[in-house]
């Protein structure tokens, strides 16, 4: 407890100075006014903002990261309550009661409990974050490269999860992911792979360019093939933004359960934003008395998903910081930024950089705070914003992207690499194939083969460790059953069906 | 429309309509096609993979992650397809392709590639709106060209005045 509190206050002081206070709020400000454009989730913006922070410290650029994240995070609630458009996948659930409740001319107040709602989420997960950091990063130095390969195979068996559809072409993904991550120079052998003789590629393909070209430019492309998006913009004057006491005492029990929810969602591998707002909503449908409300404009519709969504945002950077891995597509964004910035994630972190553990966990709290503050008097220029046709805004992101990945090695190579996977990003898109995993895959490629190549040496190449070491072993029953749970026909027609209801 | 939210334009294509082209032996196109290219990219991924040397386990050379992933993959997408060509898989249909986005939009991207390190970011950027901008319906030169001209002082004012790109602005021939 004494820890705690040195350690915040340690936090505090680093994230407080001037320059990571302004940093912070240039995060969260950029990342609220991309996230609110529909069709830009937070992933492409990290992407087309990752650039902007190279320049910096590593803890000012994390701070803004973050920023960046949890305000697009938050513009995406914005837009799907305004527009009937979730700006990213997590949103989705925001859009059912949220967008009825704008049509009801209840914007104001479903937008105002969207960010207390978020605001108290994260402030609970900031302190879960705070708490259970410093236990997690103990346990993450006694693993070994056996436990380590384990827990990826465990991460990776969690974002089939995340991803809905065809089971299989999901793991399918998480492999052509993998081998995607080792082309280049193989570290141990020096041992050119898959490079082709192209030099550029000898230190092998940016997660940067996949991104921005997976999910990038191949969302422009499907965004303009499915023709102008038709949108529905409520934009009569947004008034009584203050929520009643009616609406706080039906909102704040579906809060407290939501941030719990996301919470402990948010921490599994493949778990997240996305995951717990599903969870959420179906939770508040589930034990309300009035079920037949929900998608008509009921609060707890959008006060529950809302924190989930936060809080799981906030503590899916548990397993990335302490454990060094990510467990979906955002956090493997934050963790190529670490890299960038020669900070290898993991428990080391916390102890060889407190002040950049610390100081992020902080500027956390202080983001939510900065958003509450930001978005509500803010909203009239956000829905300005959203009045924005979609053929001035597409060459914008265009150009943006175009020049942040040219800024990455000063290298035109890596723009037509990025228009490359734009192409391919296409087909997947019209292959249904998720992109997600094939992020998260190539991503953790390296690590893999790493700590695979390590623990075999280490047991004389007897494969059987694995299964040996008990916390390996563990690791790797719990992937074995979530795989195992999802392949059942009747499980997977749930799942299926629960992804249908929740969206349809 | 975010990672793996097929959305509202996805899947339109699928169920068995009335005159339609009735289906093959293929049922899933869509599944089909995917475990062919998850196939196409094993077969790569073993057979370069093949000139990189195996190692032993105890002591894996770079040549043993990336084949075993190879091997893998390729079973992946033949399970993929050949679930796709059962009788009982429900019927769908890929999405026609449009080449005019890909190929506006894409092409935008390469243009700017390749005009940037010459041309400078203003001839880039121009360019880049300009052949993007065909991407989508009612193309008016005043207005792409007002608007490309606002974008790119943007980028100017942001990345080369803000953050220092090392980039040059105007053609080379002409000083940068």
């Amino acid at each position: 407890m004494v820890d705690l509190v040195a350690n915040l206050s340690l936090g505090f002081h680093t994230a407080l100075t001037l320059a990571n206070l302004g940093w912070c709020f240039a995060g969260v400000l950029l990342g609220t006014l991309i996230g609110v454009l529909p069709g830009l989730g937070p992933v492409p913006t990290i992407a087309m903002l990752l650039p902007i922070t190279y320049t910096l410290p590593p803890v000012s650029a994390l701070i803004m990261l973050a920023g960046i994240f949890y305000g697009a995070q938050y513009g995406g609630s914005t837009t799907s309550i305004l527009v009937n458009l979730p700006g990213e996948a997590s949103s989705v659930v925001t859009c059912l009661d949220g967008h009825q409740m704008a049509r009801q001319g209840r914007a104001g107040v479903a937008l105002s409990i969207a960010a207390l709602g978020s605001f108290f989420a994260g402030t609970v997960s900031t302190l879960v974050l705070a708490a259970s950091g410093p236990w997690l990063g103990e346990l993450a130095i006694t693993f070994g490269p056996t436990e380590y390969f384990s827990l990826m195979v465990l991460g990776l068996a969690g974002a089939t999860v995340l991803s809905h559809g065809s089971l299989l072409k999901s793991v399918a993904m998480v492999f052509l992911g993998l081998l995607l991550g080792l082309v280049g120079t193989d570290i141990n052998s020096g041992a050119m792979r898959y490079t082709f003789g192209v030099p550029e590629l000898g230190d092998g393909i940016g997660f940067v360019i996949i991104a921005m070209g997976v999910f990038g430019f191949s969302e422009i492309v499907t965004n303009l093939t499915a023709g102008a998006a038709e949108r529905e913009v409520v934009s009569r004057k947004i008034t009584g933004l203050w929520p009643s006491k009616k609406d706080l005492v039906e909102a704040g029990p579906a809060v407290v359960r939501g941030t719990a929810l996301g919470c402990l969602l948010g921490v599994l591998p493949g778990g997240g934003a996305m995951l717990s707002s599903f969870a959420s909503y179906a939770l508040e449908k589930k034990i309300s008395k009035h079920p037949e409300r929900f998608g008509k404009g009921a609060i707890q519709g959008v006060a529950g998903p809302e924190s989930a969504n936060n809080a799981g945002a906030q503590t899916s950077f548990i397993p990335m910081l302490t454990l060094g891995i990510p467990g979906n597509a955002t956090m493997a964004l934050m963790a190529g930024a670490l890299l960038i910035h020669n900070i290898q994630p993991g428990p080391q972190v916390m102890t060889g950089n407190p002040e950049l553990f610390w100081g992020l966990v902080a500027s956390m709290w202080i983001g939510n705070l900065l958003l509450v503050v930001l978005n509500l008097p803010l909203i009239g220029m956000w829905v300005k914003l959203l009045t924005l046709p979609y053929r001035f805004l597409y060459p914008a992101i265009l150009a943006f992207c175009a020049i942040g990945i040219y800024s990455i090695g000063n290298n035109t190579f890596d723009i037509h690499q990025a228009a490359l996977f734009g192409l391919f990003g296409y087909l997947l898109h019209l292959l249904e194939c998720p992109p997600a995993p094939l992020l998260l895959g190539s991503i953790l490629g390296p690590m893999m083969e790493e700590n695979l190549r390590r623990a075999l040496l280490i047991s004389g190449g007897d494969a059987w460790v694995f299964a040996r070491r008990p916390i390996s072993a563990g690791l790797l029953l719990a992937a074995a059953i979530l795989v195992v749970i999802l392949a059942l026909p009747a499980l997977r027609s749930k799942r299926e069906e629960a992804f249908q209801e929740e969206v349809a | 429309m975010t990672s793996g939210t097929p959305g509202p334009s996805a899947g339109v294509s699928s169920g068995d309509r009335p005159g339609a082209r009735r289906p093959g032996v293929i049922r899933d196109a869509k599944d089909f096609w995917a475990g062919v290219m998850c196939m196409g990219f094993a077969l790569a991924a073993v057979v370069l993979g093949r000139k990189y040397p195996l190692g032993t386990p105890a002591s894996m050379g770079p040549g043993m992650f990336p084949v075993l992933l190879g091997g893998c993959l390729g079973l992946l997408g033949l399970a993929c397809s050949i679930r796709a060509i059962r009788p009982a898989k429900a019927v769908a249909r890929l999405a026609p392709i449009q080449p005019g986005p890909v190929l506006f939009v894409l092409g935008s991207v390469v243009a700017y590639g390749v005009t940037l390190p010459r041309m400078g970011l203003v001839v880039a950027s121009m360019l880049l709106v300009i052949i993007s901008r065909l991407a989508a319906p009612g193309f008016r030169w005043l207005e792409v060209t007002l608007f490309g001209a606002i974008l790119t002082l943007g980028c100017v004012l942001v990345f080369v005045v803000g953050l220092k790109m090392p980039v040059p602005v105007w053609p080379v021939f002409l000083g940068g």
